[in-house]
Formats: structure tokens, C-alpha cells, sequence
């Protein structure tokens, strides 16, 4: 890690990157005492993630470090980090942003892109399977109508989302 | 009054602007002007024959207004308006400017342009005098006396000091007990040795020694002449004016005569009642008459109004042996009639039940740093016994936690400075008298700012205490094994860590006290964001404040260690002796004067005067007219600025001298630029173009500096004036919005720039006529730089043309 730090590895206006978006606009705060890590259910059990640590390389510009690992898609959005920092940093919120980051840049776990690509086609994030009809079915519920899929690729191109390339990445 | 009689005097310098400005061309040019009596060349005017010639003029007769042109004019104003003075005329009949660094300097290159512009500024000069009226010395009575506020450390060193003086000083405290957080403390860094020892008064003349400190109780403290201690006192009511303060205490009952108590220890042995005792950490129980510790001032007893029965019990009436006990003692009021102030109500603790996480009130062996030190304390709960508050058993491993509630923006975002250096120590303390004791100290910077403060943090490593960088995020309470657990992460080695702890010591924000908002609202001082008492200038003025006559050091504007207290302490009292020591203050009547004929219910200028200096107060005709404290004005002219029928005035600067001055100063150009003229402050405005001048900077003659006191002065109607006067744009030059002089001015200016912006845009001409620079003496380069852009903009926009 320390080598990145003043080489090529580094993204000098990484960190501006961040705050430019939604959700990461508080990282700059962040004076590394380690709350958030000590709080984080996740990282107490497994030593992939830790949010102080991705905090630190995002500021020291350690882009490609930060968004082509899993690390941020380990956070599970409980919002014990957030809750307990002395320093009001949106420590969740600084995650979904670097993964929208992440996302943009084509970084995106496959189960991720199989989502997005499902969104795309059918509508659904969860396609409908014939298994998921019969248990319907069987409950005496209705079968589940067709999404609105012009409608939802719609939406989903005013937000751009169609424009994302969605290569499956390394990252699992 | 007398015909004015002008005399102008200028210098060249010692020859330097000889080469630059045509002096003949100019003195012909003023000896044409009406009422200049004399105009004299020579080099120098602020010292030596020079000067002699100037009061010789005056005390012959000769002229009675002077107008000099002088080089480092501050200096020079200063030893001319003395010497005048001393001749007999009224320093407001002088003016001094500074025809170098304003003109010669910066239009070295345009000598003729320079000259012309010399001739106006000198034109303006006799202007301002011409229409001058003398000032006069005002003198206001001041009682040598003191109200120190607040009987810790810094109170304590504070009347200690003015009373060695000679001054009559009062020492209000709130608690029945002096010694404050100092001692509740115990033992104070950098220097190990108990708290509550203080330096010893002068009048302790048989054991003192240059050297000498002493514990309080012992140290003569009480019998130092001048000095009043009112314990269990607080302040209710400020009234009246620097010099002259009418303060009301109210004295709460001590139900214990000060004069017969002889602290025999009776009256607690028979007492029934029993109660936590909050002065040690609750780690004790103590009696409804009780005593803090035995080395406490004033050696008196005291009770505890909520707990005591009173006259149902009376145990201790009947034993005392001295019928020191009085059960009848009522509230009192006392009034006090002191010349100065000093507020040194410290800080406090913050209340750290408000991380939950942590649990402190909930979990007894969670514990804070100022209750360590009453377990550390040998007059303590505990004798000096490091226990576990649950079940009093030794604790033998000790985790402390810093920065809880400080550096925290949820809390109290600041650092609270001081509380690294008390968790070490402790730490070390605790070290030394039980080396088996475990201590881990969880930090997220360890700061160790101060004079051998570092060696501690050495030493501490040295003792085997272990640090971890992290800051924990919950302490746990295993019920089972009565044990604490600290959930911390290890950031350096990236590991967790589940530190078993007997005992957690909390290292607590260091906040304002309670009271601090309603003092300062008695006092009329402002608090900072933070809610501490705020100083005058952090920088120059620390124990200072915006209300002439009231002094603060301590504890009361930041958390602070020992010594700076000390040194603060020290600095109140002789910045209270040095407003005091004359018994009068003395001032010059430069101040505001309100035409009651134009004004009436408004509160404009009271509620913007930065001073508090103007109050309303009702006419016979049932009218609110404003009335200015001549005491508290300050001269700025920020009311005149506000005043909207301009019913007030300066009389150091009166409307028309702005006026014939803005005039002069635009009557001249000769220069083929547009003129412009810039409204400088007195201050860091003014220092600007100075500092523009001494650097050899160089820009066009055709911009005009028009002084005032602070650009807050200026009103609409002064731009517009400017524009008829034949100004083509208008610079306005005022110190930084948060560096105003004068506090407001700056930021008042500005807003006044921007109406003046859209009322030009009414009348058709173009607002870019008119900016707002803001600058400091080191700016000069960017005054010169705004001068050049300036008239090159004017340039741009061409000739204005007035309907």
C-alpha cells in the first residue's frame, strides 16, 4: 500500500472525486481513529474489509486499489460505523458512493452486473422463474404480471444507467 | 470662533522628494488658498527645529491650524500634535499627512502628475482643519477596585496580585470552598506538585522568600490586606460603566459563622445525615455539614442546605463548642462598587453519559480523569488506593479513553488540549505508587505540545504503559467476572482488541462552566461558538475583552494547563491594574453627538453600535431620541453610517468635512486619467496604501485617498457624493471582514457598496464604478495592483456622464 502513495497508483483529486458526489461529500473529515473499524460487525470477521483502511487509501489516492478490490462490497449498510463517528463522516454513505464510482468505471462484482442487466432486460432484478411461478401458485397467490420494461429502461436512461458498461469485473 | 489661521508646513524628506515634487510650485499654489497664513519648506517637521518652528508659528500668534506634510506621518502625528498642544492649540486643529508614501512614491515616474496631486491632497488637509472644532479631554472617575469572578487558580493569582498592589479586590466564588478544579485535581503537570499551592502573597513578609509557593490554607491567603473572599457567592447584577461598577451578590447561607468556627470536627461526628460526596467522585459519603478536605480556605465549615434538617435535628447547634452553627442564616445581597472586573470562572467536565456506547453512570467502574484524581489524591476518598468503585477492590488493570466528547463534531469539535497530558499524568502517577498496575492508554493523537510535555509521554513508555492508537467504540461489562471490556481496533498492527479492564478512566471534553451564558449576559460579553468567554484579540489581547474594564483569564475562554493559567491570571490583573492605577480614565471627546432635532424612534444605531454605546432614551415629548456614552464610544462612526435622516455625526469627522475634503481631493487633476477616489480606513486600509508607498509601488495619480476612521462611516449618499464631485469611480479600501477594527465596520461597508451598486444602476451608471477592496498593512502590493485595475476599468467604461 505505501508504495502507491506518491507514484502513478495515486489519484491526486481522488478524494475531490468523492466529496463531488453524493453520499461522499464528509471523507475529508475523517482523522483516522478508528471507530468505525472497531464498530463494523463485517470486518470483525473477515479481514477484507475494514472502513477505516478504505477510507485512508481514498484519501491518500489510492483509486484503483479502492474500487477494483471486493472490500467495498463487503459493507452489509448497518450503519454502526456512521452512528458512532466522532467526526460526523457518512462512513455507509462514503461506501455507496465509491461504489457508484466503482460502478461507473466498470468495476462491479458479476452478481452486480447480472442484476443490472436484469433491470435492463426484463425490468426485474430477480427474473421470473418457473420455479417462483409454481410456489406462487401453490400459496394461491396470482401469477406476477410482466414488468413495465419500457417504462423502468425509461427511468433507468435518464439516469444514465444504460450507458454503464457492464463488463464483468474481477471482483466477486 | 476665531478666523482660521492655516499654516502649512512641508517636508521634503531630507531632499528625497525634492527631485520628484515641485515644492516651490506647491507653495506658490497654497499661499493662494484662503486662510493659509504661512507656508513653510524645510525637511523635516516632527522633530528639532523643524517642530520648533511650527509651535513657534502657533505660539506667536501667527496661525492657529496646522496642516504638515510629513515622511512615517504615525510617528510624526504623534510628536506634533504634542508640541502644538503644549503651545496651546487643540490637537484637532492639526492635521498630518503623508505626501511620500500616498504621492511622491508611487507617481515617482509622473512628476508633474504627482505635484498636482500634492496640491489636492494638501488642499484637502486645510479643508479638514478650516472646519474643524476642538476636541476636548474628557476625564471619568475610576474606584481602585476589582471584582475577580471565580476563586480557582486563575481568580485566586489574579487577586492576589492586585491586592499586593493596593487594590481593594473582591473574590467571588460560587462553591462554599476556594481552589476550584485546581483542587479537586491534586497534582498538576508539568511539575508534579499539588494543585492548590499558589505563589505567596507580599504581605506573608516573615516566611516569604523570592521563591516561595504555598499550599492556599497556608498561605496567608485570607490575611492579605485589601482582599474580601465572598465563597458561596454569585453574581446577580452588573450596572453602571467602566471605572464605576455597581455589582449585587447574592451571598447563600453558609449556616456557619466564619468568625467562630474553629473546625473542631464535632459537629460532623454528631450529624445523622449522610450523603454522597459529589466533591470525591461520590466514592465517599459525607455529612450535611461537612468540609471538602481538611486543607481547604476557608477552614469553615458548611452545610448542605438540601440535605440538613435544620432545626428538627439541630444535633450540631448543641455541640458546637464556639456556637459557631447558626441555623437562621439568611440569603443576603451585597453590593459592591469596583473600577474593574476580571472573570475567571474556568471550565468544566463534560457530562460523558451522552455516548451511550461508553456507559459512564451506568457502568460504576467507568470512570472520569477529575475522579482518578480524587482516588489519587492521599486526602482522598480512598487514600491514595487506585479501587474499582463497583467493589472497592483494587483495579489492576486500567484502560484510559481519550477524546470522549472532544474532537467529536457531534459533541465539541475542538481538542480540548490538555487532557493527553492529564492521562499521562495519571498514568505515570498511578505507575509509580503500583508498578504491578496494567495501563493501556487508547489515543487517537497524543498531544504533547508544552514544555517538558513530551518527557512525560517518554517516561510514561518508559514505565511500561501501553498506548493504542484507536479509539474504542463501545466498553462492554462482563457481569459474571465484574470486568470491563474495551472494544478497540489496533489500527497499527490492523488488529482487534478486547482490552479487559478492572477500571476505565474517561479523559472528558474540558467545557464552559454552567453559568458562562447567564454571567455573560449579566457582564454583556460575548461567547464564542464553543460557549467559552470571548476575548478582545486572541492574538494581542488575550485577557482582554470588548467591554473596556473587563478583564478574563483562565480557564473561562478555553481550557488551559496550569502555567498559562497562571500566566493569564498574572496578564488580567495588570491589564485591570494599568486601566485602574490613575484613578480616572482619560480620553479625548472623539465620539459620536446625535442632533435630537432629527432623530427619533429608530433603534438603528443602538442596535448596531459594536460598543453598546448608544441607548434610547425618552423626551418629554414622549419622543426616543438616541443618546451616546461618551465613555464607551470608540470613535468609529459605524452609526453614522447606519443613521438614515443622518441626524448623527462624529465630531472628529463631521459631514462637512468629509464633505469639502472629497471635493478638494477631486478638485485637481492633472493627470489624463479618470479620478478616483479611494475611502481607506485608519486602519489597515490606510495601512495598505502606506505599506503600497514604502514598497515603491508604483500607480496613477488620479487615484485619491479619502480617510476615515473605518469605512463603517460611510453611507450611501458619501458614494453618490463622491460621483458629483467629479469622481469617475469610487474604490472603497476597509481592513478584512473578520478583522474589522472596529468589528462590524467592514461588513457594513459591504453591504453599503452593494446598495450604492444597485441605486448607481438606477441613475444609469455602471455599478463596476464602484468595489469593495478589503486589506491588510501587508497587501500594499494588491492596494496598488486594485488602483491600476481600477482606473483601467474606469478607463474602459469612459467618461461618466451625470444627467
Amino acid at each position: 500500500m505505501a508504495e502507491g502513495i506518491q507514484k502513478k497508483t495515486s489519484t491526486k483529486d481522488f478524494a475531490k472525486e468523492i466529496t463531488g458526489r453524493l453520499g461522499g461529500e464528509t471523507i475529508t473529515l475523517c482523522y483516522q481513529c478508528g471507530t468505525c473499524a472497531a464498530s463494523c460487525p463485517v470486518a470483525k470477521i473477515t479481514d477484507k474489509y475494514n472502513p477505516r483502511e478504505i477510507i485512508r487509501l481514498a484519501l491518500l489516492g489510492l483509486k484503483d486499489e479502492v474500487l477494483s478490490g471486493g472490500a467495498i462490497w463487503l459493507c452489509s449498510s448497518c450503519y454502526n460505523c456512521q452512528e458512532r463517528c466522532p467526526q460526523k463522516v457518512e462512513i455507509a454513505d462514503v461506501i455507496y458512493a465509491l461504489r457508484n464510482i466503482a460502478i461507473r468505471e466498470g468495476n462491479m462484482p458479476n452478481i452486480y452486473a447480472e442484476f443490472a442487466a436484469g433491470l435492463m432486460s426484463e425490468g426485474r432484478i430477480v427474473p421470473i422463474s418457473k420455479f417462483l411461478e409454481k410456489k406462487r401458485a401453490e400459496f394461491g397467490l396470482p401469477p406476477l404480471k410482466p414488468a413495465g420494461v419500457e417504462a423502468v429502461r425509461k427511468i433507468l436512461s435518464t439516469a444514465e444507467f444504460d450507458k454503464i458498461q457492464f463488463k464483468k469485473g474481477e471482483a466477486q | 470662533m476665531e478666523e482660521a489661521k492655516i499654516g502649512v508646513f512641508l517636508s521634503d524628506c531630507g531632499k528625497q522628494l525634492a527631485g520628484i515634487l515641485d515644492f516651490k510650485g506647491i507653495a506658490g499654489y497654497l499661499k493662494k488658498v484662503p486662510q493659509v497664513s504661512l507656508v513653510a519648506v524645510g525637511s523635516e517637521f516632527r522633530r528639532g527645529q523643524g517642530l520648533k518652528t511650527i509651535v513657534d508659528a502657533v505660539k506667536d500668534g501667527k496661525i492657529n491650524r496646522v496642516v504638515v506634510a510629513e515622511n512615517i506621518p504615525k510617528l510624526g502625528e504623534i510628536n506634533i500634535v504634542e508640541a502644538v498642544e503644549n503651545a496651546g492649540l487643540n490637537p484637532n486643529f492639526v492635521e498630518v499627512i503623508d505626501i511620500k508614501d500616498h504621492c511622491a512614491w508611487p507617481h515617482r515616474d509622473t512628476p508633474k502628475e504627482a505635484t498636482e496631486k500634492a496640491k489636492a491632497m494638501l488642499l484637502a488637509a486645510t479643508e479638514r482643519v478650516k472646519l474643524a472644532e476642538p476636541i476636548e479631554k474628557l476625564e471619568f472617575p475610576a474606584l481602585k477596585s476589582v471584582l475577580v469572578v471565580g476563586g480557582g487558580l486563575a481568580g485566586m493569582q489574579a487577586a492576589e496580585d492586585l491586592a499586593d498592589m493596593g487594590f481593594k479586590v473582591y473574590l467571588v466564588e460560587k462553591e462554599p470552598f476556594l481552589g476550584g478544579l485546581a483542587a479537586k485535581a491534586g497534582r498538576f503537570f508539568p511539575t508534579d506538585d499539588c494543585a492548590i499551592c499558589i505563589q505567596s502573597p507580599a504581605s506573608d513578609v516573615k516566611t516569604i522568600t523570592h521563591t516561595s509557593r504555598k499550599c492556599v490554607y497556608r498561605s496567608g491567603f485570607s490575611e492579605i490586606p485589601n482582599l474580601n473572599v465572598l465563597t458561596n457567592s454569585r453574581i446577580l447584577k452588573v450596572e453602571g460603566a467602566p471605572g464605576n461598577y455597581k455589582v449585587t451578590v447574592e451571598r447563600k447561607p453558609r449556616y456557619v459563622s466564619e468568625e467562630k468556627c474553629v473546625v473542631c470536627d464535632l459537629c460532623t461526628s454528631v450529624c445523622p445525615v449522610e450523603v454522597p460526596d459529589e466533591y470525591n467522585a461520590r466514592l465517599k459519603k459525607r455529612k450535611a455539614i461537612y468540609i471538602n478536605t481538611p486543607l481547604v480556605y476557608p477552614p469553615v465549615y458548611v452545610i448542605d442546605a438540601e440535605a440538613c434538617k435544620f432545626e428538627e435535628c439541630a444535633k450540631c447547634v448543641e455541640v458546637c463548642p464556639t456556637k459557631a452553627i447558626e441555623l437562621s442564616q439568611k440569603s443576603e445581597k451585597v453590593t459592591l462598587n469596583v473600577g474593574s472586573i476580571i472573570v475567571a470562572t474556568g471550565f468544566r467536565e463534560y457530562d460523558s453519559s451522552v455516548i451511550k456506547e461508553y456507559h459512564y453512570g451506568e457502568y460504576p467502574d467507568v470512570i472520569t480523569q477529575l475522579e482518578l484524581a480524587r482516588m489519587i489524591d492521599g486526602f482522598g476518598p480512598t487514600k491514595g488506593m487506585i479501587i474499582r468503585p463497583s467493589d472497592r477492590k483494587p483495579a489492576k488493570r486500567i484502560v484510559f479513553v481519550q477524546c470522549v466528547g472532544s474532537r467529536d463534531r457531534r459533541w465539541n469539535p475542538y481538542c480540548s488540549s490538555i487532557c493527553c497530558m492529564i492521562s499521562l499524568k495519571h498514568a505515570t502517577l498511578i505507575k509509580s505508587a503500583f508498578p504491578d498496575t496494567d495501563i493501556t492508554i487508547c489515543y487517537i493523537d497524543i498531544r504533547t505540545t508544552g514544555r517538558e510535555h513530551e518527557y512525560y509521554y517518554e517516561r510514561a513508555r518508559e514505565m511500561g504503559i501501553k498506548f493504542v492508537k484507536g479509539r474504542p467504540t463501545e466498553i462492554l461489562h462482563d457481569p459474571e467476572a465484574n470486568l470491563l471490556i474495551v472494544d478497540v481496533e489496533d489500527e497499527l498492527l490492523r488488529r482487534f482488541l478486547e482490552l479487559e479492564a478492572d477500571l476505565v478512566v474517561l479523559s472528558p471534553a474540558m467545557v464552559p462552566v454552567e453559568d458562562a451564558k447567564q454571567l455573560a449576559e449579566v457582564l454583556g460579553l460575548e461567547l464564542d461558538k464553543d460557549g467559552f468567554f470571548k476575548e478582545y484579540n486572541a492574538k494581542l489581547r488575550p485577557t482582554e475583552t470588548k467591554k473596556r474594564g473587563i478583564f478574563i483569564c483562565g480557564g473561562a475562554t478555553f481550557p488551559k494547563d496550569a502555567p498559562t493559567t497562571s500566566l493569564q491570571a498574572h496578564s488580567a490583573a495588570v491589564k485591570a491594574a494599568k486601566f485602574l492605577l490613575s484613578g480616572k480614565i482619560v480620553k479625548d471627546q472623539k465620539t459620536a453627538y446625535v442632533n435630537e432635532d432629527y432623530c427619533g424612534d429608530c433603534e438603528f444605531c443602538p442596535v448596531t453600535c459594536p460598543y453598546s454605546a448608544i441607548t434610547l432614551t425618552e423626551k418629554a415629548d414622549g419622543h426616543f431620541v438616541a443618546h451616546v456614552d461618551d465613555l464607551l464610544c470608540e470613535g468609529c462612526g459605524v452609526c453614522v453610517g447606519t443613521c438614515p435622516v443622518g441626524a448623527i455625526e462624529l465630531r472628529h469627522l463631521k459631514p462637512s468635512q468629509i464633505l469639502a475634503q472629497m471635493k478638494a481631493l477631486l478638485s485637481v487633476n492633472g493627470t489624463s486619467k479618470p479620478l478616483i477616489l479611494a475611502f481607506c480606513c485608519s486602519e489597515c486600509g490606510h495601512a495598505a496604501v502606506d505599506s503600497s508607498g514604502m514598497a515603491m509601488l508604483r500607480y496613477p495619480a488620479n487615484v485619491r485617498i479619502m480617510r476615515v476612521p473605518c469605512t463603517g462611516i460611510l453611507q450611501v449618499q458619501h458614494i453618490l457624493e463622491a460621483f458629483k464631485a467629479g469622481a469617475q469611480g469610487v474604490m472603497i479600501v476597509g481592513c478584512k471582514p473578520d478583522g474589522c477594527h472596529y468589528e462590524v465596520g467592514s461588513q457594513k461597508a459591504q453591504k453599503k457598496a452593494e446598495i450604492a451598486k444597485a441605486l448607481l444602476k438606477e441613475y444609469g451608471i455602471e455599478s463596476e464604478r464602484l468595489e469593495m477592496f478589503n486589506l491588510v498593512y501587508m497587501e500594499g502590493d494588491k492596494f496598488a495592483e486594485a488602483a491600476r485595475a481600477m482606473t483601467e476599468k474606469v478607463e474602459r467604461l469612459g467618461v461618466l456622464q451625470l444627467a
